[in-house]
């Protein structure tokens, strides 16, 4: 057959390949390959194999060609195939030994080189090498070497900054602490032309900064005046809008309470984008938050529909029954999503939390664990451990928990917020004045009522502290985040009380046992205050009474 | 004060932009006071004159009441012009969201201004966002009502409408009435001072709106707040002030505030409505009798207020009027709170509690925050010696309006009867000190010092002493100091109170065992202190009584006799 009708069939392979019709890729491409038995034609033999599914005879046809230890993409090829064949450990041998340091640096063993296949044209093409780190990363993830796997992914991106899998394996499974991200983010070698997405990637992960930070790298990357693009107008105008950032923008909204805000923004993005996995998650943990258990049952039962086989699916019923608070059937559907994909961290939480919320302490603290060990990177499941100890008096192993998590994530506020009052419990009220003005320090933005409970916290360690003056402007402070607190009006009623400020008292207790009429401290303090203020009273009014008859 | 003629076509403007805006209460106030100013002679009708002459004539007879006449001279008003429309033709989509929320579908209505940026459009869609969460909160709070009749449910458009009408009010972008309603959720969210601050912007640059001004009133809860109010001149200040002046009970400032308003609007019904809620204050049943009779001349179908009158005719007894007032409502509109709480009133004074208590609970199902209604069901319960429900009822009140002082006593007569002195005396005090110069609080409250649990016998006597000071109609006061004098062995004093009860007595030609107690105590006690003569007496008198006590004056006479060393008489013999 002439050189030039090979060509020409070369061409059909690659058409029916970006027609999908692998059937007749396989077979045009196998005689291709019998024609000429050039390792590259047999690498496009081995690949429409790939595409076809048929990954057995593809990694044999490679395997067979012997060829294949000599080049890097036919390993990769053959990986793949091992990969898809979950045969793991031959994966890995497959893909040659490399040690790996501490700091994701790759030391490979023996060098091989890019041999047979030269690059198509200018298209920027993916470093080989992050490919194969990347592709350790999830054999050893798969393996459950979490520690390799972590280092592997690093690597791949270490390699090659555009390798986005890689990041998002790494974030989506918590699998760096906030400290590690940003550092590993900033050890990136982006491209002269590629600052916009150092930029991106630096909103993907964690946002516990003030929100002015935040909100500048969010506007910076709308205004699109990083790298080149700046003189592109069209350019700037599509990644405004881009769900993607959108996305991590709702998340944010999320993460600083704002759940109406970001309940918003997700409607509009996926009414566009019906489909986007993340921003459905932010979704349905923003539909939770406010409790709109009608949305969340709509989105339920499209999701199982649509993807029966995604945790996703399956944690979105969980959280309509944790919402309409049957928490059984919760539980039941959050174990269901954790077995589809164990690596489904929002399930593992929602799984102990509705074990917590039921106060089965154990079975919660069984789930937050699981959470820990799966998720290095995330403080929550720490933090919920430390919640589960606090709740049955442990306070010593709670406040080593929620340190733990405080080394996770030194920024979010919650943790300090229950180092705070671990202090409380443990009569260490100085120490939790200093964590509670701490967290009211770390709040991203302005004062909103999802921080009334720690300015009330505060102004109870104040109170504690005889700082009377102090604890009763944090009170009021809080009644005017919410006036619906009975421990508000309690504690402000008791500090007035203790200032033998009884008509003050008197009135916040009945203030407090207005919202809960059957308060046992408050009646029974209540009681004490109005006999106090009839002793006292009398007392007051004799001395106007004596006035009065001198004005007599 | 504005011209009439300036009063008219300011009001004529306001009305329409009200309804435009929907705010329909504030434009119906705006309409009566329209029409309460001098007609233009020009459209005289018969009609018209009719409806003239029957409100001058209450006017002649307040004219006989010597109130104090409020200066005029010295004010000067700034005239607001009333701001032009910044859009002469609505929007269709405006036409299309005002009809939707005519029929009282809010949610529709916002939506159909979603993409409207204009000020009216704006405040359109956040007064109707806010409508469509405060009626969803009635509904949950029916579907969700505990034992106590509330409920914890919340306007959830609340927290996002006050952070969108923040954001304007920071642009500079917000109009009178979006601060109004900026005002209110700010109320409802517990913060008051901003919405004071905003509600006073809202009336500077917008006067005629009277929810705003009555919003503002509700926020003033004392006469330092009112007065630091930082407002421009203008005629409807002074509508304002006289009603917060009313709420704040000083009635005569009040009264002389509307004395002056009538100079402008003479036939306004509300006026004499508010003239007449003054007088009630001030007990003066037969005036606000009058009044009422008057109103009703010419405005039979008004229901607004009624339940004064009602309350007027319950005092007075008068159950023929009070029926007939209740057939009266019942006929216009059966299902107003106000409507209810009347029939409620004329079941009581038939003695039919429970029935009594079935209208009052439904004038509170179609307004949770009557707080009349509250207060009266509290005395139903009372009645009914149902205390828990009463104390409930009761404490409702208080909470919608801390300066309720029948209220206040009916909880402590309820904590009193529950033979808990402590909480009774705390709220007898609460009671009070809002109305001091009523003696039956001051007895309330030195009764509650008499008790075994708190037996300070000191703090009664001020008491007592405080009521007998402010005209004690059932004459407790003076019998109960005596008692306790003698009781604490100061017989001086005793002395001196049974003497001024029995003086009083006399004076009010009543008898009965206080009459003899004190008798028997003067003789004694003057005997003891050797005066003779007037013991005497005192015996003497005593013995127009049967009983015990007529032999034991019998003895203390022939123990007197004895001292005197005169010859002892056969006392038999004295005529009976």
């Amino acid at each position: 057959m002439r050189e030039e009708e090979v060509e020409k069939l070369r061409g059909v392979v690659r058409d029916c390949v970006s027609k999908h019709l692998y059937s007749s890729a396989i077979f045009f491409a196998d005689k291709v390959a019998a024609f000429t038995s050039d390792p590259a034609d047999i690498y496009m033999q081995a690949q429409a194999l790939y595409l076809g599914r048929h990954y057995r005879r593809a990694f044999h046809l490679l395997n067979a060609s012997q060829i294949v230890l000599r080049d890097l993409r036919f390993r990769y090829l053959a990986a793949k195939c091992l990969e898809e064949l979950k045969e793991w450990d031959q994966c890995l041998s497959m893909l040659g030994d490399a040690k790996i340091d501490e700091h994701g640096n790759v030391h490979d063993l023996k060098d091989c080189n890019v041999m047979y296949l030269e690059k198509d044209g200018e298209d920027h093409e993916i470093n080989i090498t992050s490919a194969i780190c990347f592709l350790r990363g999830k054999a050893y993830e798969a393996l459950e070497n979490r520690a390799q796997a972590r280092q592997w992914y690093k690597a791949a991106i270490k390699a090659d900054p555009l390798c986005y899998e890689a990041l998002e394996c790494l974030i989506d499974n918590h699998m760096l602490t906030c400290e590690e991200e940003t550092s590993l983010l900033s050890s990136l070698q982006f491209g002269p032309e590629d600052g916009w997405l150092s930029s991106f990637y630096s909103c993907l992960i964690k946002k516990y900064d003030k929100e002015n930070v935040v909100e500048a790298k969010f506007t910076e990357l709308e205004k699109g005046n990083c790298g080149i693009n700046s003189s592109d107008p069209s350019f700037t105008n599509t990644l405004k809008n881009n769900t993607d950032l959108l996305a991590c923008k709702a998340e944010y909204y999320h993460q600083c309470g704002e759940y109406q805000k970001c309940f918003d923004l997700t409607s509009v993005l996926l009414e566009r984008d019906p489909f986007h996995l993340k921003c459905t998650l932010v979704h349905l943990a923003a539909a939770m938050e406010l409790g709109h258990s009608n949305e969340l049952y709509l989105m339920a039962c499209n999701l199982v529909k649509d993807y029966p086989q995604k945790a996703l699916s399956w944690f979105a019923v969980g959280c309509y029954y944790y919402c309409i608070k049957k928490y059984d059937q919760s539980r039941r559907y959050f174990s269901k999503a954790t077995q589809l994909d164990g690596t489904f961290a929002p399930a593992w939480i929602g799984y102990g939390n509705a074990y917590a919320a039921q106060e089965e302490g154990d079975q919660a603290m069984f789930a937050y664990r699981t959470g820990a060990r799966l998720f290095p990177g995330c403080h929550l499941p720490t933090l919920y451990i430390g919640m589960e100890y606090m709740r049955t008096h442990s306070f010593k192993l709670a406040e080593q928990f929620f340190l733990q998590a405080k080394t996770i994530c030194p920024s979010d506020p919650l943790v300090y917020n229950e180092l705070g009052v671990v202090a409380y419990h443990m009569k260490e009220y100085k120490k939790a004045v200093w964590w509670f003005e701490k967290t009211l320090a770390h709040i991203p933005s302005s004062l909103s009522e999802m921080w009334e409970p720690t300015v009330v916290n505060l102004a109870h360690a104040l109170r504690k502290l005889k700082m009377y003056h102090e604890a009763i402007s944090y009170y009021e402070k809080a009644l005017a985040l919410s006036t619906r607190s009975l421990s508000t009006y309690a504690g402000l009623a008791y500090t007035y009380h203790l200032q033998d400020n009884f008509n003050a008292a008197i009135t916040y207790y009945h203030k407090a046992l207005w919202l809960k009429p059957d308060d046992q401290f408050c009646t029974e303090m209540l009681t004490l205050a109005l006999v106090d203020e009839c002793r006292r009273g009398s007392d007051h009014k004799n001395e106007s009474r004596r006035s009065d008859v001198h004005a007599l | 004060m504005g011209s009439k003629e300036s009063c008219r076509t300011e009001l004529r403007t306001a009305i329409r932009q009200l309804n435009d805006r929907c705010l329909y209460s504030a434009s119906k106030w705006a309409a009566e006071q329209l029409v309460g100013i001098e007609q233009d002679p020009a459209k005289f009708t018969p009609s018209h004159t009719r409806f003239q002459r029957g409100s001058s004539s209450i006017r002649r007879r307040f004219r006989t009441n010597e109130l104090p006449s409020t200066p005029t001279a010295g004010v000067s008003y700034i005239t607001t012009p009333v701001p032009e429309e910044d859009d002469l033709v609505d929007s269709d989509c405006y036409l299309l969201a005002k009809s939707y929320f005519d029929c009282r579908e809010y949610r529709r209505a916002a939506h159909a201004l979603r993409d409207q940026t204009g000020k009216k459009s704006v405040f359109l869609r956040c007064y109707a966002l806010y409508l469509a969460g405060e009626k969803r909160k009635e509904e949950e709070m029916i579907e969700l009502e505990g034992p106590l009749g509330k409920s914890d449910a919340v306007n959830h458009e609340l927290v996002s409408l006050e952070r969108e009408l923040s954001t304007y009010r920071k642009n500079g972008t917000i109009d009178p009435f979006g601060l109004y309603l900026y005002g209110v959720i700010l109320k409802e969210k517990g913060r008051e001072d901003l919405a004071r601050t905003v509600l006073v912007e809202s009336v500077n640059s917008y006067p005629w709106n009277w929810n705003a001004w009555s919003e503002l009133q509700s926020l003033c809860t004392t006469i330092d707040i009112l007065n630091n109010l930082n407002l421009k001149n203008h005629w409807m200040k002074d509508f304002f002030l006289a009603s917060a002046h009313q709420g704040l009970r000083m009635y005569s400032e009040s009264l002389s505030k509307y004395e002056y308003l009538q100079g402008t609007f003479p036939f306004s019904n509300y006026i004499q409505a508010q003239i007449a809620k003054a007088q009630y204050s001030l007990r003066e049943f037969e005036q606000v009798e009058v009044i009422f009779e008057e109103l009703l001349r010419n405005d039979p179908h008004r229901v607004e207020d009624m339940d004064m009158y009602s309350n007027v005719l319950y005092a007075k007894e008068s159950f023929s009027s009070l029926s007939y007032l209740a057939h009266r409502v019942f006929l216009t509109d059966k299902y107003r709170p106000e409507s209810c709480c009347i029939i409620g009133n004329y079941y009581s004074l038939k003695g039919q509690h429970e029935k009594s208590v079935v209208y009052f609970r439904r004038a509170l199902k179609l307004n949770k925050n009557y707080l009349s209604a509250w207060t009266l069901m509290g005395h139903e319960y009372v009645e009914m010696k149902n205390i828990p429900a009463a104390i409930d009822a009761y404490r409702r009140a208080v909470d919608i309006d801390p300066c309720d002082y029948r209220a206040w006593y009916g909880l402590g007569q309820a904590y009193e009867m529950m033979c808990m002195p402590f909480y009774a005396l705390y709220y007898f005090r609460k009671s009070v000190y809002l109305q001091p110069n009523d003696s039956r609080l001051w007895i309330a409250m030195a009764q509650c010092y008499e008790t075994e649990q708190l037996h300070m016998l000191e703090e009664a006597i001020k008491c007592y002493r405080r009521a007998a000071n402010c005209n004690d109609r059932e004459a407790i006061a003076l019998h109960q100091l005596a008692k306790l004098h003698n009781e604490l062995g100061r017989t001086e004093e005793a002395a001196f109170y049974y003497k001024r009860d029995l003086e009083r007595m006399e004076a009010e030609e009543r008898e009965g065992p206080n009459m003899v107690e004190a008798l028997l105590f003067l003789a004694t006690y003057c005997k003891a202190q050797k005066r003779f003569e007037e013991a005497e007496v005192y015996c003497t008198r005593l013995l127009d009584y049967t009983g015990p006590e007529k032999e034991t004056a019998k003895s203390l006479l022939r123990g007197m006799r004895a001292a005197q060393s005169l010859p002892s008489m056969d006392v038999e013999h004295f005529p009976p």
